[in-house]
């Protein structure tokens, strides 16, 4: 049954690529092999071989949190100080129109997961949305890595990227849940009244709450608004041993993303016996819906006006899902949703299929559509 | 020493809803409880989905017969269905067991 929306989905890779040219092409092989010869994605790729050979790798979960922690309060605090210059420098002029993009995109990612989940791939409607609620968010460690590839390519992003990360974070997990809770409440109130049973109550509220007030979104948009105020009010010397410590391009940022890109690789690692379970369909919708997302972020982020790096960055946070802020929620609101088929689907496929190979696309499809 | 005989009522089950459980049984009457985190596996595998948290938690309430089976009629009918989770109700002598018992 899921030969067909497979095979459809499969078709669509090529007709992707088609429109890149041999040198296009080219180029793209080049920026892989840029990309995936670098300590960051060779970590990752660590994690998994260690998993698959039962190597004896284990990060302590304490300290999977601290840099977790350090990463969101660094991406939060060094996007707050930039967007303080870029405020003070051309007030919100540069900002509203990727920040409207941004948001465009967050509404708009949900529903089409939903629709090509639920109608072409056929999942029930609380899968659809539980799926479409992880694609609909963003992954705050595909952010640091993209930002990572365009600093090492030169073409850094523009200042204001973490503000988008924090934009794009909740819609996405929203919009899916609303429509999921609604459409799945509907089906099991006709369940109910049919077998005399109760209904029983949704934590809608409380799920999406706990989005809004969750860790990564706590420490992003806290640090960014603590670092747009101290970078507004202190004297430069006061603030430097704060920017030292926090800007992304210092070593101790790398360092700590490659843990956390060891303990991520032995996560997914975890989940690959599970590939066999999610069947072919989602093996081929966790990656082309990241090529698609991508493609709608990397050229509504160029007609908002970001740089080449910028571009490239909004594309692979579009093109990411969340595995951290959008699993509990999901799992609340949508108890009857398989969660082995989104945490794999964004884990075990999106998650790795971008560091290694999204990345670089996204950064050829924005100098594709012009981005500079 | 007076030893009251009391009911413990034990959860184990996904991370995701053991703070809801602790929580809604203290809202059925429960004085306290206890939660720690467990190591295991059951029919439904792991499921956790919380990404570096442990993948399963035990909640613990000390209560009287009635409450016990309140709070076990409470967690079968909101979670056994969709979530991987067990209950079990055990016998227990307390010290100081008029703690627990409502008044």
């Amino acid at each position: 049954m899921l030969t067909i929306p497979c095979a459809t989905l499969c078709w669509h890779i090529p007709a992707l690529f088609a429109v890149f040219n041999a040198e296009q092409l080219g180029r793209i092989v080049e920026s892989l092999e840029r990309n995936l010869l670098t300590p960051i994605p060779l970590c990752f790729v660590l994690g998994l071989i260690c998993t698959q050979i039962h190597g004896g790798i284990k990060i302590p979960k304490e300290l999977y949190l601290a840099i977790a922690i350090f990463l969101l309060m660094s991406i939060g605090f060094i996007g707050g100080h930039e967007l303080a210059h870029e405020y003070q420098e051309h007030g919100i002029s540069t900002i509203w129109k990727p920040a409207l993009a941004t948001l465009v995109l967050g509404c708009l990612t949900p529903i089409t997961s939903y629709v090509v989940l639920h109608y072409l791939g056929r999942l029930s409607i609380a899968d659809s949305a539980g799926i479409a609620a992880h694609y609909g968010s963003t992954s705050a460690v595909t952010y640091a890595v993209a930002n990572s590839f365009v600093e090492q390519t030169q073409h850094p992003a523009n200042s204001f990227l973490p503000t988008l990360v924090t934009i794009l974070e909740c819609p996405g997990i929203a919009i899916a849940l609303v429509l999921g809770a609604a459409l799945s409440a509907r089906e099991r109130a006709t369940k109910a009244s049919a077998s005399g049973a109760p209904v029983r109550e949704s934590k809608l509220g409380e799920a999406l709450y706990e989005v809004m007030t969750g860790q990564s979104i706590m420490l992003m948009a806290g640090l960014l608004v603590i670092g747009f105020i101290s970078t507004l009010f202190m004297d430069t010397k006061g603030f430097q041993p704060f920017y030292d410590f926090f800007q992304s391009k210092g070593m101790l940022f790398r360092g700590a993303l490659c843990i956390f890109l060891l303990e991520m690789g032995l996560v997914a690692g975890e989940r690959l016996g599970d590939l066999r379970k999610v069947g072919p369909f989602l093996v081929a919708f966790g990656i082309v819906m990241p090529l698609i997302h991508g493609f709608a972020g990397v050229y509504l982020g160029h007609l908002a006006g970001l740089n080449l790096g910028g571009c490239t960055v909004l594309g692979a946070i579009v093109a990411s899902a969340s595995y951290i802020a959008a699993p509990p929620a999901v799992r609340l609101t949508l108890p009857e949703a398989n969660p082995t088929l989104s945490i794999t689907a964004a884990l075990a496929i999106t998650f790795p299929f971008n560091i290694a190979f999204g990345i670089p696309i996204y950064f050829e499809m924005a100098k594709w559509v012009g981005a500079t | 020493m007076q030893l009251y005989p009391l009911k413990l009522v034990t959860v184990v089950g996904e991370t995701v809803i053991m703070d809801d459980i602790a929580k809604e049984g203290q809202q059925l009457g429960a004085s306290g409880y206890t939660l720690s985190e467990v190591v295991g596996q059951g029919s439904r595998s792991a499921r956790n989905v919380i990404v570096g948290a442990s993948k399963t938690m035990k909640c613990e309430f000390v209560v009287p017969m009635d409450l016990a089976e309140k709070i076990l009629k409470h967690v079968s009918y909101t979670y056994f269905e969709h979530y991987a989770c067990i209950a079990w109700l055990s016998d227990v002598q307390v010290v100081r067991g008029e703690a627990y018992v409502a008044k």
